[in-house]
């Protein structure tokens, strides 16, 4: 059935994208969350501007650096790799669209740690990662699942980058929120409502998951 | 101090809250594959003193927006279709219903890569391996392609490279950006781009009867008006312009 494959689609391109971004952005937060070094605040930057920039200048810009003739784009047609118009930019777009959400609450997460564990570890001589792997992680677990989620849930329902970058291929790039916008365009309510049912379902699942995460990391 | 900001912001908000001055001019809509020509028509319409305002977009589109009460005063679509969507609605005028052009189909490919076809089965070459075209599900030009090449026998080759577009101009867009390698949209369309180039025309006697209606809606506040575009649409000065831009007048 069209609504299951297009919701299993979906799915498995927002679980993707999540595990793409879950070791860089953990890694991130922490170092946001602990150390000061240059640049610190360029990065934090870069990270959150897909949060508060358009989706759809989001996606203009992907489709221009990996459009046969931009930058990146070139370059991968020479080795063969397709990106644009395919499931890899739509996991592309979903992980890039995801990964200030995960930033900000795993690094939320790691500023909640009481520095004084940390710094304990350090001076019975383990070293930061370590400190990181055995402590700053596992206390700040709920929140990185949290960050996880709510990337996940963001990566379910992103439209504006995705349809700019991999468009709206049926059974290749046509994601739930990219079937409905086509199916309302082309006059068939029945579809589009069913996809949008299902769509408010995932997303209250998926957020009262988080909410739930967050609750238990404060308590 | 807190006097003296309301002041201002009372001052700077009064022309919007005194309502911005009537717009005299007139709501059409019409098929995104029309946008320049019609642009040239208006300005030749607005000598006679009448200014016109454009909606261009693809007609499945327009057509939805008529129904949902958007408040357009002309409709011209790129097929009877969309414009019986709009009728089946009941908010055609009566009588103001005209078929106004026609058109052709054409394979557009990107211009650093051209290409010209000695037959249209060229198109099932393994090199076009994105084709885009309208949404063949209701977008007219797609519609139209999707016809054309089933009648060819060519779609069961062609179906799983298709990239379906939200309107034709995204289509011609896709192949002017290298994105997808070839693209079905109008003859009309390629004119007017810079970096697409022609590998095929569709013959008007082997292609699908391409047929531009218009029409007053029936909800229009400026029948008159309206119904006096829609004529002048008719006109030899308007007929002129479109054939300029390709278009065919209906006869």
């Amino acid at each position: 059935m069209e609504i299951w494959r297009i919701t299993w689609f979906t799915v498995a391109c927002a679980a993707a994208a999540t595990a793409l971004i879950l070791p860089p952005g953990v890694v991130l937060a922490w170092l946001l969350a602990r150390r000061k070094f240059p640049g610190r605040v360029l990065i934090e930057t870069f990270v959150s501007l897909p949060l508060v920039m358009p989706p759809v200048a989001t996606g203009l810009i992907l489709l221009m650096l990996l459009s046969r003739r931009g930058t990146l784009g070139g370059v991968l047609e020479r080795l063969g790799i397709e990106v644009v118009f395919t499931w890899k930019a739509v996991v592309l777009a979903m992980a890039i669209m995801g990964l200030p959400l995960l930033v900000r609450t795993a690094r939320a997460g790691f500023e909640q740690v009481n520095a004084r564990y940390e710094r304990v570890a350090a001076t019975l001589g383990a070293s930061p990662a370590r400190i990181f792997l055995t402590i700053s992680l596992p206390l700040a677990w709920p929140s990185v699942l949290a960050g996880a989620v709510l990337a996940f849930a963001r990566a379910l329902g992103e439209f504006g980058a995705t349809i700019m970058v991999a468009g709206s291929i049926p059974g290749a790039t046509r994601t739930l929120s990219v079937a409905i916008y086509g199916y309302a365009e082309t006059g068939q309510d029945a579809m589009a409502l069913e996809l949008l049912l299902v769509s408010v379902a995932i997303a209250l699942a998926a957020l009262w998951t988080a909410n739930r995460l967050v609750e238990r990391s404060a308590a | 101090m807190i006097y003296r900001v309301l002041a201002l912001g009372l001052a700077v908000l009064w022309p919007a809250v005194q309502g911005a001055p009537a717009d005299e001019r007139i709501t059409v809509s019409a098929a995104v594959s029309l946008t320049d020509a019609m642009a040239e028509a208006a300005e030749a319409y607005s000598r006679t003193g009448h200014g016109v305002r454009f909606n261009f977009g693809a007609s499945n589109v327009l057509a939805r927006q008529i129904v949902s009460g958007a408040p357009v005063d002309v409709f011209v679509s790129a097929d009877e279709v969309q414009m019986d969507v709009v009728a089946a609605a009941g908010l055609l005028k009566a009588g103001s219903r005209v078929p106004l052009l026609r058109n052709q189909l054409a394979i557009a490919v990107p211009g650093d890569r051209p290409r010209t076809f000695r037959s249209v089965r060229e198109i099932a070459d393994p090199a076009f391996k994105r084709i885009a075209i309208g949404d063949p599900a209701a977008v007219p030009a797609g519609v139209y392609a999707k016809a054309y090449l089933q009648k060819e026998g060519l779609w069961p080759a062609i179906e799983a490279r298709i990239v379906p577009t939200g309107s034709v101009r995204a289509a011609l867009a896709a192949v002017e950006s290298g994105a997808a390698d070839a693209a079905i949209v109008y003859r009309t369309d390629i004119r007017v781009s810079p970096k697409a180039t022609v590998a095929w025309t569709v013959s008007a006697s082997d292609g699908p009867r391409i047929v531009y209606p218009g029409a007053v809606i029936g909800t229009t506040k400026a029948a008159g008006e309206a119904q006096r575009f829609l004529d002048f649409l008719r006109s030899s000065v308007a007929i002129r312009i479109f054939e300029r831009f390709g278009f065919t007048p209906y006869q």
